[in-house]
């Protein structure tokens, strides 16, 4: 054992070594763009060096003359396909060759296809353009933004939250918080650059593309190219890090395999760093204003939380936050109101916890001023609002271990030691700041399908359409699988990422354990009813036993009595090799059509707030402790502890990476990321990893995952809650706290940089 | 390109510019079909070929490679091996690492030409011929030390890097001397805990 592998508590599994950790290790597991294929070209893309206007005329001769180059696909070239639509599975609306308009900067006006590489880069590189060009609005403060509300422009965003009367609770409040925040432009930016490589055989298309959606891709990109379903695959069996820029499919991926089709060779497109910033999704600036108030007894009367996002200016892409910050307390009364802003951007997209990162960092913001201004313990103040209920339908929580949560993260932390004194704390040069904040992510799952098949010999085969992101999904549903027909890990093979697989939701919305295990398990129940009917039918080896006393132990069937049957006796006596299960699993709630649309590429979720009976939440508890230098002010994160309560924890180690990788995304977040726009020309600035600030390996030290027992029998039949979003909600206003704690200084606007704490 | 066949690829002859002296299966790739420039021949225009012999995990290559060919791009477009990944092209994130000569170096930043007579250690070329992993895979392993996997390449290759320049002292000196590494999933300490297990087994042995 060692601080990887957490000893499972309650309700928790073991932590098993994920299954592909040796592929991983040895270079041997082959993302998508690893494919060695004969005779393929190789693809580069021309962009657009304005955000806004037309492009007059093209200029692809010098390009055409580089030695090695093949084809040069651009306007005039896709007509005969679909546009792209926005949605679930489609980035944008905007087809960048469909049509000369520019819509932002960064956007696709040529593909160079060549015999290399270099050759590709070369002419991609001499392609011009004349432009048509106007001035283009970059964000909030821009000249000719259009605002409209948010309410309604979405499917995944239909009213503003409120309750009771907020108007007059504000107004009766003693004590009253009014402040703005704001969060920056991040761009994911995955390690694995964004890839297609297009190949056809006939009139059958394969695409090899990291997807977190495969099925749906197949879906969508058939559409748009007037082709069968059945004639286009999706491939994408290892996916180096999506984080939700592989969710939804960008024009790219037609494009290129139009390139593919015009020169009857596979094409393969890498992207390359730069171009990603604009021609994939990212998670864009948000602001929001919170009015809160509290009686001196700390209890909220009146919260207000207003928000503004941007978007492209063809694409109502809204994240919508208040639906969670809306029901995270006991507040009095409730109004929220989100704006989307248009500007000449390229469309936005989700990016881990896409409502929650930003929104709840303001709200766990004001809770802090809050707290302070109360002259109470955060923590404390916490727990005083802690609802019975959700204040904004009025149901109970599914279950909600928030309090527990806080109460282990802060022994762990030692919190007590902390004096609640601004500038108290120190050690030498180095100012000490202490501050928590509350995680909050909505459980959800969708319809799944998924294969299994057992042998006689004890083999296990999974197959589902999921995608191995990193999240350790493959693992956890061989784990299932294992459990469930009593073999080893040694005996199970799973297959994901490919959309000739059965169909499974798009990974994203931290689903796929909940959606994928669901359907596993049921797959595997089927087997077991078919295994025990024979083992205890007339004449068989446990002739008369029971059904449900029967179980599935190292490759047996085994009785209560201790009576047992080996496996490949039971196949003797039912005159089979195999046998093989094929699941749908659909959460409670779902439409009759849910299942139908899964095969459609649609996800249909549930879960989270829109449940009947609950509202379904993970929650979790961070404490930072933060180190200001008090000569230069750099900041420094020596130590945070997570407490987190997600239902079933499928696999201890797989979830404990997850979660700590999303505390230091959020201590990215609190004082690293930050995509610079540059305002005249809507232009991203830092698009590189050099400019672009992650956190590296010297920016972390300690960081400590207490996973918490939760058993929660109404979110779905595995018991689980995603948790692949959960760790960084909260984390980067649990900074803030921590930096105000050390200096005085509230910073509402991310990043915390040095310059925020000088002077 | 001056086959004006190959435009329309369908009289396009498979052309194997690589030649490998072991008895190694051949990855399917492909190069232009003009003759290569012996390395030693005057300054090359940029788009010539150049020839190069490199040895990659122990065995020989020959490859005739455009100039501007970068060792990554050589070693995953034309050799075959993609254990080697790109994430930036730019020398930014780390995951291209292998070592030349056994010091580890960003395989973006080298131009393949620049290698001649080199020996290059990638990731594939780390297990034994019998399967048993490095000390360093194995403790990637043993501490969860990726998600993804997409950077584990780069982070082994730097790791073993580390443990021979003599800079993972501490656990101090790990984080600093394996920030060049990016790890987007963000598995440092499993990453730092992985090379304090290798070092102190590679210590032992």
């Amino acid at each position: 054992m060692n601080q990887a592998a957490p000893a499972p508590r309650e309700n928790q599994g073991d932590p098993v070594v994920r299954i592909d950790a040796r592929l991983k290790v040895t270079g041997q597991a082959g993302y998508p763009a690893d494919i060695v294929t004969a005779n393929v070209a190789h693809g580069a893309l021309a962009t657009s060096s304005i955000a806004r206007g037309k492009v007059s005329e093209l200029h692809t001769k010098d390009a055409r003359a580089v030695p090695g180059v093949l084809d040069i696909v651009t306007y005039g070239d896709l007509d005969k396909t679909d546009m792209p639509k926005f949605g679930n599975t489609g980035a944008s609306s905007i087809g960048p060759l469909h049509d000369k308009t520019v819509f932002h900067d960064g956007q696709i006006i040529a593909l160079v296809v060549a015999e290399s590489f270099e050759a590709a880069e070369e002419a991609a590189m001499l392609i011009r353009a004349d432009y048509e060009d106007e001035r283009p609005s970059a964000s909030f403060d821009s000249k000719g933004v259009k605002m409209e509300p948010a309410a309604g422009k979405s499917p995944m965003f239909k009213e503003d939250a409120k309750a009771g009367d907020f108007d007059a609770a504000w107004a009766d409040a003693t004590v009253k918080i009014d402040e703005k925040y704001s969060t920056p432009t991040q761009h994911h930016n995955p390690i694995e650059l964004f890839s297609t490589t297009a190949m056809w055989q006939g009139d059958q298309l394969t695409i090899h593309e990291p997807s977190q959606n495969v099925t749906g891709w197949k879906v969508e990109l058939a559409r748009q190219l007037k082709l069968d379903q059945a004639n286009v695959r999706i491939v994408s069996p290892y996916i180096g890090g999506a984080f939700g820029s592989k969710g939804p499919m960008t024009a790219r991926t037609a494009i290129v395999a139009v390139a593919a089709r015009r020169i009857g060779r596979p094409v393969r497109c890498v992207v390359n760093r730069m171009q990603a910033f604009g021609t994939q999704t990212y998670r864009a600036e948000t602001r929001h204003r919170i009015r809160m108030g509290a009686g001196k007894d700390g209890r909220i009367t009146a919260f207000g939380h207003e928000a503004w996002e941007v978007t492209s200016r063809p694409d109502p892409y809204v994240v919508g936050g208040t639906s969670a910050t809306a029901r995270m307390y006991n507040y009095g009364s409730v109004l929220t109101h989100v704006s989307l802003v248009h500007a000449d951007r390229n469309t936005p997209g989700y990016m881990r916890s896409p409502p929650e990162t930003p929104y709840v960092y303001a709200l766990e913001n004001a809770m802090d001023e809050m707290a302070v201004a109360l002259g109470m313990d955060p923590v404390e103040f916490r727990r005083i609002n802690e609802p019975e209920k959700e204040p904004i339908g009025g149901k109970p929580f599914s279950s909600r271990s928030l309090i527990k949560c806080y109460d282990q993260a802060s022994e762990a932390f030692g919190w007590s030691k902390r004096d609640p004194t601004v500038g108290s704390m120190r050690d030498g040069d180095w100012l000490v700041g202490m501050g928590c904040a509350t995680a909050i992510y909505p459980t959800a799952a969708a319809p799944c399908a998924a294969r299994v098949r057992l042998t006689a010999d004890g083999e296990v085969r999974v197959q589902c359409g999921s995608h191995e992101i990193g999240t350790g999904v493959r693992t956890i549903a061989g784990q299932m699988a294992a459990e469930r027909l009593g073999v080893g890990m040694d005996k199970i093979s799973v297959e994901m990422g490919d959309s000739a697989l059965p169909p499974a939701p798009v990974s994203g919305g931290s689903i796929s354990t909940a959606s994928v295990c669901s359907a596993v398990m049921k797959a595997c129940d089927a087997i077991r009813e078919k295994l025990f009917a024979a083992a205890a039918g007339k004449g068989a080896p446990l002739a008369g036993s029971a059904n449900a006393k029967l179980d599935l132990k190292d490759e047996e069937v085994v009785t209560e009595t201790g009576k047992s049957a080996k496996l490949a006796d039971v196949f003797k006596a039912m005159q089979v090799g195999a046998i093989e299960e094929y699941a749908e699993f659909a959460p409670k709630g779902s439409s009759p059509e849910a299942l139908s649309k899964l095969y459609a590429g649609q996800s249909e979720f549930h879960g989270g707030e829109n449940d009947e009976d609950s509202v379904k939440y993970a929650f979790g508890a961070e404490f930072v402790e933060v180190r200001i230098n008090s000569y230069t002010r750099e900041i420094r994160v020596p130590r945070i502890v997570g407490a987190f309560a997600a239902g079933r924890i499928m696999n201890t180690r797989t979830a404990r990476s997850q979660l700590m990788g999303g505390m230091i995304w959020g201590i990215g977040q609190a004082l690293h990321e930050a995509t610079e726009i540059d305002q005249r020309h809507a232009r991203y600035v830092n698009r590189d990893l050099q400019d672009y600030l992650v956190p590296v390996n010297a920016d972390i030290k300690q960081v400590d995952v207490i996973l918490v027992p939760e058993i929660d029998h109404q979110v779905n039949p595995a018991g689980v809650k995603g948790l692949g979003e959960l760790g960084n909600v909260g984390t980067a206003a649990a900074v803030a706290s921590a930096v105000y704690h050390a200096t005085g200084k509230r910073i509402r606007d991310l990043p915390i940089r040095i310059d925020d704490l000088i002077g | 390109m001056s086959d004006a066949k190959i435009s329309s690829g369908l009289s396009r002859r498979m052309f194997m510019t690589a030649s490998v002296s072991a008895a190694a299966v051949m990855p399917l790739v492909n190069s232009p079909t003009r003759a290569a420039q012996p390395a030693s021949a005057k300054p090359a225009e940029p788009r010539d070929l150049s020839a190069v012999s490199m040895r990659i995990n122990k065995q020989t290559y020959n490859l005739a490679l455009d100039n501007r060919t970068s060792l990554l791009d050589a070693l995953r477009d034309h050799v075959g091996l993609t254990g080697t990944k790109k994430g930036c092209d730019h020398g930014q994130c780390g995951a291209c690492t292998v070592l030349i000569d056994g010091k580890r170096v960003l395989s973006c930043l080298s131009f393949a030409v620049m290698n001649q007579g080199r020996e290059i250690t990638t990731v594939e070329g780390l297990a034994s011929a019998e399967g048993e992993l490095h000390p360093v895979q194995k403790a990637f392993v043993d501490h969860d030390a990726f998600q993804c996997g997409y950077c584990t390449p780069g982070q082994i290759m730097s790791a073993i890097g580390c443990i021979n320049e003599g800079h993972a002292g501490s656990e101090d000196d790990i984080r600093e001397y394996m920030s060049g590494n990016l790890c987007r999933c963000a598995a440092y300490p499993n990453i730092v805990a992985a090379i304090v297990q290798a070092r102190d087994e590679t210590r032992r042995a």
